[in-house]
């Protein structure tokens, strides 16, 4: 039984209102959710200010605890967890990028970061916390080194991107960091072993690439896998050998594994794949969509494909198929959707309609559970 | 010849310079370079989206496609707070091969200084020693109808003492006075990288200024020893004399042309530029190989020592450090001056961070009096700044230079050979940069020490610090990059 068999409802729950402009990204807590620990989710908007919601346990309907403001001067672009949860990065248009920290009830600013020249469009913390990531508009790649103290230091500035950079993404368990560009390029960074970091290597239209802006980037559970959604109205999936990469015998180069085009007609600015292996897409039609791999993984299962030899070439080719498409998920652009980790198939979604809205994946098939 | 490298057009792509022209530039680069020239964007909902991320650029996406190159000036470039600096992105009338040609054969004087850099550059390319390029390229000058070939290691030797004479002067006052200006004393950083000082005064502005040291670098030295002095040992007017530099680094074009390094005789005078034009070692390669010159065949003709850091003995000699020494000199004159101490043999410089951060220290009875760090390179230069903004800085001086591995790896300098890695080329270099060369002290150097008796007075004088000494200038936001702030 794989997911693509089942039948799927994606339910509203609820709409997270007050934000006084459009929200651009939106980022769930880590190690909340679950085990009693109400989940949270952090948002960030056009209005400059982020907010943080909490659920409430009793009732179940998020509420905003905490409005992060004051602080950044434009448009909050992105905002971002550090793994245990204690921090909470935030991009700006403003240049800078903050850091927040929890105490008692209150979100303090414990570091400012400066240093791009303008936008900043994306952040991101490595899998141990101990790197931050950085892009903006001046079309580069920071890296940071997080000291004790809320300390921070430079340890790269990559030049690589020929536009504006859209997102950084760290690989989820190995410290490779991913980014993705108005060049439509995406970009793989790694430590040389001598304290600097270098592109290792460049996915571009050439790799089966994208052929307009790249958006966004999200990885499988395992990490072997990456989804890559743009402008030019497809997602594309892309696969490494992980143990290749683990055993430090050189870096396995990524390769396009298979494209999903035909299911979007508008420009895709999200991407976001679950711990079950389900991949989220929001785009400029308002629209969710929902993937997900066909059960084994091969087509040659697939009876119509039996016995032709043109067929047979892509016979290794994961598939993956549409689950379902929710119309009209926002009044317009969906700008992010992100997964929650806690393993309870909430799905939070950002917009250009200044409303963030929490939708449960429901499977339709009773009582039966897909293995997780 | 490299006629495309030579348009006064303003160039972007492929470039290894540590920072390229921003997307705030006045001048739209993106007209003539969009990425994605089968998809513009069309889609109504893409357009929101680019104005939405990118609101300065509003009404410039929808521009018709230039087809004309954009014209730029470096002075257009210096005065905008558009991007950091980007030298090697453009390229400018007045800087080129053509324009050092030309004046040639206009009957001007032409006058041409040589960084170390660039000759240890062109020594390993050629596998020459520093000294023999330095005579060959004397050959080559002088065949072209230059008046004299002059080494800025020399007007480098004058740099250093006036910035070990401010750095005493600073160190008194932070620790004599305790008013609030004494406290922008120190540290004090160096002020030879045009990289560095660019991004200082466009992104960091008036809260790093005052710690910058007011001496010139040694091209603008050397430039302003041969318009205001050694002029007139030769006898001809400043304006007629045309002088060209040797650099290992675009970002030195940048520097010339600054308001600054004008100067007039008289009030109503004839502007006199200290160095009218800069060209890189690369460029200079270029003039070798446009020319059929075989370099390493050409006669060794014997070296212009009045403005040139030749011994009697025929070899060259100068200071230990291949971004110039800054922190290693005024160390050492600061132990003895400040503390009686005489370090001698080599500093220990300690590697901090990486190889391009390290740190060196005195020590006067179990304390640490002196603390002193080379940083090189974007990274690095960013975690100074972040302590000095912080108030968390614990050096007094600072060698910042904005490219890694400093100097010798500058912009300009002729790029590795096939197969060559970019380290392995920086060792040779390191390597080759003092070969033969015997270590000097600025302040037993014969010619600078004939410049303060005839001409200087003394350091630190007022007629150094008229000639010897420059301002830096926080740059205002242009309209463009304030319209990106809302």
């Amino acid at each position: 039984m794989s997911l693509v068999d089942e039948s799927f409802e994606l339910k509203e729950l609820q709409v997270l209102e007050g934000h006084a402009d459009r929200v651009w990204s939106v980022a769930w807590k880590p190690a909340t959710g679950f085990d009693g620990v109400p989940a949270v989710l952090a948002s960030c908007s056009g209005d400059k200010t982020v907010r943080v919601w909490e659920q409430s346990p009793s009732s179940g309907s998020f509420q905003c605890k905490a409005v992060l403001e004051e602080t950044h001067t434009r448009t909050v672009r992105s905002c971002a967890w550090s793994p245990s949860g204690k921090l909470l990065a935030t991009a700006s248009f403003d240049a800078t990028t903050a850091v927040w920290e929890h105490v008692g009830d209150d979100y303090e600013c414990v570091s400012t970061l400066e240093g791009h020249e303008n936008e900043v469009k994306s952040i991101s913390w490595n899998a141990s916390g101990s790197l931050l990531a950085t892009c903006g508009r001046d079309k580069s790649v920071w890296i940071w080194e997080v000291l004790p103290g809320n300390e921070f230091e430079c340890v790269s500035v990559l030049q690589g991107h020929t536009q504006d950079v859209k997102m950084v993404q760290w690989h989820p368990n190995m410290d490779i960091l991913f980014s993705c560009s108005y060049d439509n390029t995406i970009k793989v960074w790694a430590e040389d072993g001598d304290d600097d970091w270098h592109c290792v290597q460049t996915l571009a239209e050439a790799n089966n690439g994208h052929t307009s802006t790249v958006w966004a980037l999200s990885f499988n559970a395992t990490g072997d896998k990456m989804a890559t959604c743009s402008d030019d109205l497809t997602l594309k999936i892309w696969g490494s050998d992980l143990l290749t990469i683990q055993s430090g015998n050189g870096s396995a180069p990524w390769k396009h594994i298979c494209t999903l085009s035909g299911y979007h007609d508008r420009t895709i600015f999200s991407v976001h794949w679950s711990r079950e292996g389900i991949i989220a897409s929001g785009a400029a039609d308002d629209a969710i969509r929902l993937f997900a791999e066909d059960g084994d993984g091969l087509v040659l299962n697939n009876p119509s494909h039996n016995g032709c030899d043109l067929e047979f070439f892509v016979v290794d080719e994961p598939k993956y198929h549409l689950l379902l498409k929710k119309d009209k998920a926002h009044d317009m652009d969906v700008n992010s959707v992100q997964w929650s980790s806690a393993g309870n198939r909430l799905l939070a979604s950002a917009s250009d309609d200044g409303t963030i809205k929490i939708w449960e994946l429901i499977s339709l098939a009773g009582d039966q559970k897909p293995p997780l | 010849m490299s006629s495309e490298k030579f348009s006064a057009t303003l160039r972007i792509g492929d470039l290894n310079d540590y920072i390229a022209p921003s997307q705030g530039c006045v001048v739209s680069l993106k007209a003539n370079s969009n990425p994605n020239p089968n998809t513009p964007p069309t889609s109504s909902s893409r357009l929101d989206k680019f104005y939405a991320e990118n609101p300065a650029t509003l009404g410039k996406a929808v521009k018709p496609v230039e087809t004309e190159p954009v014209k730029i000036s470096l002075k257009d470039c210096l005065a905008c707070s558009g991007c950091i600096t980007s030298a090697e992105t453009v390229m400018l009338e007045k800087q080129s091969l053509d324009e050092f040609l030309s004046s040639i054969n206009k009957g001007k004087a032409v006058i041409v200084s040589v960084s170390p850099q660039s000759r240890a550059s062109l020594a390993v390319h050629f596998g020459l020693s520093p000294l023999q390029v330095f005579k060959k390229l004397t050959t080559l000058f002088k065949t072209l109808g230059v008046k004299a070939v002059f080494d800025t290691s020399c007007s480098r030797d004058l740099t250093l003492i006036e910035s070990c004479y401010e750095f005493i002067t600073r160190y008194r006052q932070c620790h004599l006075t305790t008013d609030e200006k004494s406290k922008l004393a120190l540290p004090m950083i160096s002020s030879a990288c045009p990289g560095w000082i660019c991004y200082a005064e466009k992104t960091l502005g008036s809260y790093i200024l005052p710690y910058i040291s007011s001496v010139k670098s040694p091209q603008q030295t050397i430039g302003a020893i041969i318009k205001n002095h050694i002029c007139q040992m030769l006898c001809i007017r400043p304006e007629d004399i045309y002088h060209v530099t040797v650099m290992p680094c675009y970002d030195k074009k940048l520097e010339a042309v600054r308001d600054d390094f004008v100067f007039q005789v008289e009030a109503q005078g004839e502007k006199i530029t200290e160095v009218d034009s800069v060209l890189t070692t690369g460029e200079l390669l270029d003039l070798v190989k446009s020319r059929s010159v075989d370099f390493a065949s050409l006669e060794e003709s014997p070296l212009d020592k009045l403005l040139a850091n030749a011994a009697e003995g025929g070899h060259l000699y100068g200071v230990h450090g291949s971004s110039g020494g800054y922190a290693e000199i005024i160390f050492r004159y600061a132990a003895k001056t400040l503390f009686g101490k005489e370090i001698v043999g080599p500093l220990n410089f300690k590697t901090i961070r990486n190889s391009d951060f390290k740190e060196v220290t005195l020590e006067v009875d179990g304390e640490t009096v002196l603390k002193f760090a080379l940083c090189y390179g974007f990274r690095n230069l960013q975690n100074v700044v972040r302590k000095i903004k912080a108030g968390k800085c614990e050096y007094q001086f600072l060698e910042i230079m904005a490219c890694p591995s400093g100097c010798l790896n500058g912009g300009g300098q002729i790029k590795p050979k096939a197969g060559e890695s970019a380290k392995d080329l920086i060792q040779s270099l390191e390597l080759k940069y003092m070969e033969n060369v015997t270590e000097a002290d600025p302040l037993e150097n014969p010619i600078i020490k004939g410049l303060y008796a005839e001409w200087l007075d003394e350091p630190g004088s007022e007629k150094a610090k008229k000639h010897m000494h420059t301002e830096y200038h926080p740059i205002v936001k242009s309209i463009t990059s304030q319209l990106q702030n809302w």
